[in-house]
């Protein structure tokens, strides 16, 4: 090859190398699919349309919630067509996730926030710190009617220390503990159990029958029966609200080191699955609905997602029951009450809060609010109208509970929606040396209050 | 001539750029701030001071050369011996290199899923099979702090496809005349694969160890599936610790750790390098 001809040929690799990457420079600048406001730019087009984002409203086969919004976003779509029109954002961290409060907090600092999307309240504490949540109180003290439709208490935890309302409660549920009423019978308990002490001697009884008395995960579940045991006692409940923030030691409260201790024994009885340290719910459902164990805590949703489907063993829904948590003595029973998820919205712009605030509206309505708890098993976060309530056929269990739960002596949050951001991961971590004997009470509760409350890294 | 060769290595040059050296220096760099998304301030040394004091730091440290020493002291002599053997040839050596080769290609997500349900102590392959030989076949391997590692090290020492691989190609690449003149001198099998095709694995096996040794110390994905770094971090490593601090907002401690990572792969390469004299002609 001649010299002049290789410098040509040269020149013209590097002409076109240049090229490529200046193309795939540009192509990656003209990606906007992942952005939530490029997606919301056009907040009008020419139909003078308003349109807003959501990050939690795509289709799902596996999380009812997140189908349920797919729907009510496209029956909103119908009814206010041509005024406003909710956009569907696909968001790989639309369910719950140990990374989804992550993904929102980098989307708030680069101004990017949905228009609307959902957190639970241990999220919005963090993320309102980034200034970009709207505050619905406003909207609610100009709506008296539709604020006065909601449950007491309903807005509790999502409410910020200023009384800023950051988010629109999605449902209002009581959280019990399922159970097999066929293997309590045959271990001889027509009701389930009033009492802690009574709830020992029935695991006992099904742990001589070879039976897992309650199935756990480590987590979640794990987490239900911890915060149970805590909520039944004098203080458990007021320890539950504000000592799991406000404290530096949560080894301090009696409460919660009875609660702790009593848990962990029940592991060490073998009352508890083996597998019950993995942190994957699948391991506590697994033994309930294969009739291995006889009962698990868990929510109304439990029923839709598990109890229903093809893996249950037949008939196991028909032998279900679902109670309050036993008290530490009679008549002292209580249940967990949580608001789950709720709607928030990162937009400022007037027009697109105008179709915000409609929307909200739009899914706490009757109609919708029935709808979403006939699709999902949770509860409205609502008053409904009893005998429009009645016509939706409601899941029976789930609403039993609320009742039960309403009568009960305590009710009190999950630590997972409303304790500090660091608890899950910490109590992962720690739970199985604790239950293992690889450390004491004290020393378990010191480092978990430590753990949660500063970070996650130790 | 000069001009078109510069030009020519400019996008080689540009996407170095943004993708290594831009990353590279914001992480060094912040690893001496205070840096959570919504802050920053220049806090000197305190990241690292905060990291020496952590014992959970250290925990992670230690598991993560604890990972690296069962890849270079079992996996790599294990796929070494492997690759000797099926180099020979013997029957089946075909059938036996792919299904060798074959969990190499499976992704480390999958692989954890599955030895997360082996080694489930309810309804576990290990616990059944141990049961099922009369032995103690109720313990949790991967929640109990006495075989949480080694649980976890279980799942990968023995992916050899990979060092199997690598030696086979290499032997095939040592000239037959060298056998052939060791066998006239009456050298047996075993001598010469002892004297002969080991020491010339010599920079195959560096680059093996190399390799995994790299991989071990950036190790995630397996230990998170797995356990999350639990129990009482008993698992965790040194990027999980830095996935941590990474959640909690601590992006600048994150960094920090980050850059002890890189620094211990620094050390590694040319500990490694060195050692095993890698890129020296072993003829």
């Amino acid at each position: 090859m001649s010299k002049s001809r290789m410098t040509t040929t040269t020149a013209t690799v590097a002409i076109a190398s240049a090229a490529a990457v200046m193309a795939g420079v540009a192509g990656c600048g003209s990606d906007g699919g992942s952005s939530a406001s490029d997606s919301s730019a056009d907040t009008s087009g020419d139909s003078g349309e308003i349109v807003i984002t959501c990050a939690t409203c795509q289709e799902s086969p596996t999380d009812p919630f997140l189908q349920y919004n797919y729907e009510a976003a496209q029956r909103f779509n119908e009814e206010f067509a041509g005024t406003y029109r909710v956009e569907t954002i696909e968001n790989a961290n639309a369910g719950s996730s140990d990374d989804r409060l992550q993904y929102y907090q980098r989307l708030a600092l680069a101004d990017d926030l949905p228009d609307l999307f959902q957190l639970n309240s241990g999220e919005i504490k963090a993320l309102q710190e980034t200034g970009r949540l709207h505050d619905f109180a406003s909207t609610l003290e100009n709506d008296d009617e539709w604020a006065a439709t909601f449950h007491d208490q309903a807005f509790d935890a999502l409410m910020g220390a200023g009384g800023e309302i950051w988010a629109i409660p999605q449902q209002r549920d009581a959280i019990g503990i399922y159970y097999n009423t066929e293997l309590l019978e045959n271990a001889g308990f027509a009701e389930f159990p009033a009492t802690w002490d009574e709830f020992e001697d029935l695991a006992a009884e099904l742990r001589s029958q070879d039976k897992v008395a309650i199935a756990m995960d480590g987590d979640w579940a794990t987490m239900l029966m911890w915060v149970n045991l805590i909520g039944t006692q004098p203080g458990g409940a007021e320890f539950l609200r504000e000592g799991i923030v406000g404290s530096d030691n949560w080894g301090d409260d009696p409460t919660v080191v009875q609660a702790t201790e009593r848990l962990r024994d029940w592991h060490v009885e073998g009352y508890v699955n083996a597998d019950a340290f993995s942190g994957e719910f699948q391991n506590a459902a697994a033994p309930y609905l294969t009739e291995e164990a006889a009962m698990v805590a868990n929510g109304p949703w439990f029923v839709n997602t598990n109890l229903k489907t093809d893996s249950a063993a037949p008939g196991l829904y028909e032998k279900t029951g679902y109670a309050a948590a036993p008290g530490w003595s009679e008549g002292d029973r209580g249940a967990v009450v949580v608001s789950g998820a709720g709607w928030v919205s990162g937009t400022t712009d007037e027009q697109k809060l105008e179709a915000v605030e409609t929307f909200v509206k739009f899914v706490s309505s009757e109609d919708e609010v029935l709808r979403q708890a006939t699709a999902t098993g949770a509860n409205p976060p609502v008053q409904v109208d009893a005998a429009a309530a009645e016509e939706a056929d409601l899941e029976p269990l789930a609403t039993g509970l609320i009742e039960e739960a309403a009568e009960s002596t305590y009710r009190y949050p999950h630590v997972r929606v409303h304790g500090p951001a660091g608890f899950g991961a910490a109590w992962k971590n720690l739970w199985p040396a604790y239950v293992k004997g690889e450390m004491a009470t004290d020393e378990f509760l010191q480092r978990l209050t430590d753990d949660a409350m500063s970070d996650q890294t130790g | 001539m000069r001009g078109p060769v510069m030009v020519s290595l400019l996008p080689g040059i540009t996407l170095f750029g943004i993708f290594f050296l831009v990353p590279f220096f914001v992480l060094v760099a912040t690893a001496f701030a205070r840096w959570g998304g919504l802050d920053f301030a220049w806090v000197g040394l305190d990241n690292y001071q905060r990291m020496f004091d952590d014992p959970v730091f250290f925990k992670a440290f230690g598991n993560t050369l604890f990972y690296a020493a069962a890849s270079m002291f079992i996996q790599v002599p294990l796929g070494v011996a492997v690759g000797m053997v099926l180099a020979l040839r013997p029957r089946g050596w075909r059938a036996l290199r792919t299904i060798i080769f074959v969990p190499f290609v499976i992704s480390g997500a999958a692989y954890a899923v599955i030895f997360s349900m082996f080694y489930n102590p309810r309804s576990g392959l290990l616990n059944n099979v141990l049961g099922a030989l009369g032995l103690s076949g109720d313990r949790d391997w991967l929640f109990d702090t006495a075989t949480a590692r080694w649980a976890v090290a279980g799942t990968f020492v023995f992916i050899i496809g990979f060092v199997v691989v690598l030696v086979m190609a290499e032997i095939a690449s040592i000239p037959n005349e060298i056998y052939e003149a060791a066998s006239v001198d009456g050298a047996t099998t075993w001598q010469q694969l002892t004297r002969i095709t080991l020491p010339l694995l010599r920079n195959v096996i560096g680059t093996a160890i190399l390799v995994r040794l790299l991989v071990d110390i950036g190790m995630f994905d397996l230990v998170f599936i797995l356990t999350a770094g639990g129990p009482d971090d008993a698992t965790a490593t040194l990027a999980l610790y830095a996935y941590r601090a990474y959640l909690n907002g601590e992006w600048g401690y994150a960094n920090a750790v980050g850059s002890v990572i890189l620094a211990v792969g620094l050390v590694l390469i040319v500990t490694v390098r060195r050692a095993f004299r890698i890129g020296e002609r072993a003829l």
